[in-house]
């Protein structure tokens, strides 16, 4: 009876410390209740909706007519179809809608930044000009073959490290800066437009087609992400329209290629979102004493 | 000490001395505590510098430096087989029974514990540092873990957080997993003869000034306390990347005469620095088990540090005041300290000290998992795959492989090179004296 009583009261309840020595009563691999109790799983994951996926993958789907477009308007100009007055025109329609959009949603765009931007534009398009001689004999001696492979390949490239959720010209008041990857994807597209130019036959072509590639390359996301900034079903809205404008286009010039395209739209709209989701049930994320703590304050160099 | 008990223990690292730090330290003074006990311990890691073949240490404490140049931070060039005959040698020379690789990020001991599970051996796995989950370089360091891991043992770990950080990373059974905290040398870190006098009040720094030890935190932390407290004055010592942002701090608050920088402090040194300061502050922002406060504690100062990692369960509430990673929260933390100092008595916190740390426990309780790793069977290598299997989908297979590989180069290298025509070293025990073996 009280050699009883004296085990029970002997057995000291088991510490979570490390002096002392070895816990009397206890081995060193003992592990308690408490054994991962401060673990927290997934504390930071976002739980996604199929709906609003749907409607993020939008802006891709969008991004990715446009550049079609331009290829549609590149195809046309090397065809010989569309003749250099109508390219010009189409630069100068581009630029007033460009504008126009510019004017009616952004909220912060004061006369003086408009004044700015007109300036900027200006001395943008004088240089084209001057330097459009250079561009129409830059690649005279390289054959098509190679102009077409590095074209697209440099596109390629451009679609998979644009920046879809900001604009790397900074809009304003756009908080973010903008990233290393969305600036290669941006040269990517302009030295993509100048190799395409250089294939054309004289200096006027090859002044409209840099200036309506550049137009859009640096401007559109810029003019997009205005109006997603305005109204999201203005947004919408303007993405199918452009989508089913591209898919006619590119009907007129290609059936394959159409095919491809439809394929391709409906896996970034439909078949990603769905993918994405069923994926992040594998997400496990572990959290606990042992992670390094993180600063409240940000270092000012 | 009776022959069957005696062990034969082969320490491996790529951190050993003439580097210092904590696994440095750990390594060594295990090893002679283990010595003392009546064991053979021999230690191996690669060559510094010029230092380079066989040395002998205090006690009889034999390393390898093996010929290989460190690469990276300290590391040597992992590849994979390299080591095979080298380790295979030394095994067989010293007749060693179990293994001892301490550190998750050395590449040679990675490698020594996979060829010694090949060759039969017995192994044991000291981890001595916290990792996170979810950068790309954990997730690498993980998954070699996972696979060294696999087969070893008996695993042991500095602190209980560790202890759950390890099992959680690896996927090893808790049980297999030993905690045995590091211990410090009271002998050298005695406080300071004569009390020092309470009117200024000195709280010293001793680390390496990188992001990971908190830096950026004594940064906001400083100015604060000294403009509470007019008679507060700090001593930091160390050096790293982030000596600069002290100095800026320094001059913006014309603090010169109130911080001092000592620079790179020798480890000899630290405990003339320590024993200045009435308060020792620890910043860092991740901790396994922070030797540095055991040292301090020894020397009689009083420890402010962060709450993070292992910290908390390293000293007893009384001697230690902890804060959160939080400047204002750390300043509330030193303003405690300051308070409670009054009644702090050096003499009777290194005593504490002497009972609550020793490096003779230590070895005590790793002779423990060294029986236990040694009464674990014997398996061949079809009866040590399947372990390999379960690490994964395409590592698993993989993993395999590279042990199957590393199988079939053993024998090659038994048949090239037959272990009878290894030479076996004699032992030689050096005379123990009767007043070294004292009860700590």
């Amino acid at each position: 009876m009280e050699d009883k009583v004296e085990e029970s009261c002997s057995q000291r309840a088991w510490r979570k410390v490390a002096y002392g020595g070895m816990q009397p009563g206890y081995d060193d691999n003992y592990t308690d209740e408490s054994f991962l109790e401060g673990m927290v799983m997934n504390a930071n994951v976002v739980k996604r909706d199929m709906l609003k996926v749907m409607q993020d993958s939008v802006s891709i789907s969008q991004y990715l007519c446009i550049v079609v477009l331009v290829v549609c308007v590149w195809a046309y100009t090397l065809g010989s179809t569309i003749g250099e007055a109508n390219l010009l025109l189409l630069d100068v329609a581009l630029l007033g809608s460009g504008f126009l959009v510019l004017l009616l949603t952004a909220k912060r765009l004061s006369l003086y930044l408009l004044y700015h931007y007109i300036l900027n534009i200006s001395y943008f398009i004088c240089g084209l000009y001057i330097l459009a001689p250079i561009y129409n004999t830059l690649t005279r001696s390289i054959s098509s073959d190679s102009i077409w492979a590095l074209t697209v390949s440099l596109l390629i490239l451009h679609l998979f490290l644009h920046d879809y959720s900001g604009s790397t010209i900074k809009p304003p008041g756009a908080l973010n800066n903008p990233t290393l990857t969305s600036n290669i994807s941006l040269n990517a597209s302009i030295v993509a437009s100048v190799l395409i130019a250089s294939r054309l036959p004289s200096r006027l072509h090859v002044f409209a087609i840099v200036l309506f590639s550049l137009q859009v390359f640096l401007f559109a996301p810029l003019v997009t992400y205005c109006i997603k900034k305005y109204s999201f079903r203005l947004h919408l809205c303007f993405s199918f329209a452009l989508m089913i404008v591209t898919l006619a286009m590119v009907f007129m010039l290609n059936q394959m290629l159409f095919a491809f395209l439809l394929g391709l739209l409906f896996f970034v709209m439909v078949v990603c979102p769905y993918w994405l989701i069923k994926i992040q049930g594998y997400k496990f994320e572990i959290n606990g004493p042992w992670d390094e703590a993180k600063l409240c304050f940000d270092i000012k160099e | 000490m009776d022959e069957r008990r005696r062990h034969r223990i082969l320490m491996v690292s790529d951190f050993f001395y003439p580097n210092f730090g904590g696994v440095e330290n750990h390594i060594y003074y295990l090893s002679q505590c283990l010595l003392k006990l009546g064991h053979k311990v021999v230690v191996m890691t690669h060559a510094y510098g010029n230092r380079s073949g066989v040395r002998y240490m205090t006690g009889g404490l034999k390393v390898y430096y093996i010929p290989w140049k460190p690469f990276l931070m300290q590391n040597t060039l992992p590849t994979i087989y390299g080591t095979l005959p080298i380790i295979r040698t030394i095994l067989v020379r010293e007749r060693i029974s179990l293994v001892h690789g301490h550190q998750a990020f050395s590449t040679l001991c990675h490698e020594a514990l996979m060829h010694a599970r090949t060759m039969g051996y017995k192994v044991v796995f000291t981890d001595h540092s916290l990792y996170g989950f979810a950068d790309v370089g954990s997730i690498h360091m993980n998954k070699v873990l996972q696979f060294t891991l696999a087969d070893v043992n008996q695993a042991i770990c500095v602190s209980h957080t560790s202890k759950e950080n390890t099992v959680l990373r690896s996927g090893l059974p808790p049980e297999k997993v030993f905690v045995i905290p590091n211990a410090v040398d009271t002998a050298v870190f005695k406080p300071a003869s004569e009390r020092l006098s309470c009117h200024e009040i000195i709280i010293v720094v001793i680390s390496r000034l990188v992001y990971r030890k908190g830096a950026d935190l004594l940064v906001e932390v400083i100015p604060e306390v000294c403009r509470l407290y007019p008679n507060v004055r700090f001593i930091v010592g160390g050096d790293g990347p982030k000596r600069v942002r002290l100095e800026e701090m320094r001059e913006k608050h014309s603090l010169q005469d109130r911080v001092e920088m000592l620079g790179a402090v020798q480890h000899a040194q630290v405990r003339s620095v320590l024993i200045t300061g009435h308060i020792f502050l620890n910043s860092s922002l991740t901790e396994a088990f922070c030797i540095a406060i055991l040292e301090a504690a020894s020397c009689g100062l009083l420890t402010v540090s962060t709450r993070v990692g292992g910290v908390p369960e390293v000293l007893p509430d009384d001697m230690i005041v902890l804060a959160e990673p939080v400047p204002s929260d750390m300043v509330q933390a030193i303003m405690k300290a300051i308070q409670i100092l009054p009644s702090i008595d050096p003499q009777m916190m290194h005593l504490r000290m002497k009972s609550l740390y020793s490096w003779h426990d230590v070895a005590r309780r790793t002779e423990i998992v060294y029986d236990r790793a040694l009464s674990c069977s014997n398996e061949n290598l079809l009866q040590r795959l399947p372990r390999y299997l379960a690490c994964g989908a395409w590592a698993g297979k993989l993993f395999c492989v590279v042990m199957i590989i590393n199988f079939l180069l053993w024998h090659l290298l038994q048949v090239w090179k037959p272990s009878e025509d290894i030479e076996e070293v004699p032992d030689y025990v050096l005379p123990c004296h009767e007043e070294d073996i004292s009860p700590d």
